[in-house]
């Protein structure tokens, strides 16, 4: 019987939660059986950097930064540049690729189509990149201004095949922020939020409980325990 | 490298053995597994590394993933040529894509890593 342990952490800063997923990476290491998801929007709003992010990409300086309240932490996730603050859902699957997707690829990939059938639903229609074009993330035509924007970015770290880290889903999120970085290290490409698109605040549980639904489906979970 | 003559490691890291000094990388497998690779973090050369820790990481599709050492000692030489294109990890895992080179300090520990008959049976699992 396979079992997705949801945690619904609410608002939380970024470090405990990093923290909680090294310990949840260990129980993995030790019970491969085991699988988790860790739903946050990360409050203190934080600019993380993952392997390839560079201090050039953070564009406000340090003051700036601590004026807004915004932390700066390094990561070890894939990627580079990306902002997570409040009205963000920013899900955490720690989960063993033996077990679940089996592929490092295929991960990255069912992570995408979540939340591609996620925005969905919400009547948001969405789509990934070509791989050679290295834009992993979810994209969206960005009305009412023309051109398309990404409205959830991923980035993932693997540990002897256990997963972490994971997405972050713009729903309520204050876009300006994104001005204080170079988001994934692009320039050209804008981004965007559920509330932008369909011009209107969401209910971000209602969003947390289809990303649930829909994660369990695609990696064929039996049941769902939540806390 | 003759892949039929390498060792093997749980975590998909094979170690080509020539005297002391062992030639490492990922396996075909794992570099199948990853995808198309986008980054290579190589470890720094005068390292010391125990088997099993955390020697870089592989970036591919947005994704990092650790690369431990299959045998203890200290890393004498990285293949910087992926710095600059890391599509050798994928082309030719254990050849132009190897990724780094330990002098070992104990040559029993290759040894005790799986051969190539046994690595295959694994990764039918």
């Amino acid at each position: 019987m396979s079992v997705l342990n949801v945690k619904h952490l609410g608002p939380a800063a970024y470090g405990p939660v990093l923290a909680r997923q090294t310990e949840l990476v260990g129980r993995v290491l030790e019970r491969p059986e085991e699988a988790y998801l860790l739903l946050v929007e990360h409050d203190p709003p934080v600019i993380t950097l993952g392997r390839r992010g560079g201090e050039a990409d953070v564009l406000a300086s340090r003051e700036r930064l601590a004026e807004l309240g915004v932390e700066v932490h390094e990561s070890s996730r894939g990627g580079e540049v990306t902002y997570h603050g409040p009205g963000q859902l920013v899900g955490y699957p720690i989960l063993h690729l033996d077990r679940h997707g089996r592929t490092v690829r295929g991960h990255v990939k069912n992570i995408e189509q979540v939340l591609i059938d996620t925005l969905d639903e919400f009547g948001i229609p969405a789509h990934r990149k070509d791989p050679a074009e290295e834009l992993t993330g979810v994209w969206t035509g960005s009305q009412p201004h023309s051109g398309e924007a990404k409205i959830a970015a991923i980035g993932v770290a693997v540990r002897r095949w256990v997963s972490y880290h994971g997405w972050a889903l713009n729903v309520n999120t204050d876009l300006s922020h994104f001005d204080l970085i170079v988001p994934c290290g692009i320039r050209d490409k804008g981004v965007t939020s559920m509330a932008r698109q369909l011009g209107g605040e969401q209910d971000i549980a209602a969003v947390a409980d289809t990303l649930v639904r829909r994660f369990a489906a695609m990696y064929r979970f039996e049941s769902v325990a939540d806390e | 490298m003759n892949p039929e003559t390498l060792r093997y490691s749980e975590q998909h890291e094979y170690a080509g053995v020539e005297g002391n000094t062992a030639t490492c990388g990922i396996t075909d497998y794992a570099q199948g597994s990853l995808g198309d690779i986008t980054f290579v973090e190589l470890p720094d050369v005068g390292k010391e590394l125990k088997k099993g820790e955390e020697a870089c990481a592989i970036e591919s599709a947005k994704a990092a993933s650790s690369v431990y050492a299959p045998v203890s000692g200290k890393i004498v030489a990285v293949n910087e040529a992926l710095e600059d294109d890391p599509a050798p990890v994928n082309d030719d895992p254990y050849g132009d894509g190897w990724i780094f080179k330990i002098e070992m300090a104990d040559a029993s520990e290759a040894e005790q890593l799986m051969d190539a008959a046994a690595y295959d049976a694994i990764e039918k699992e």
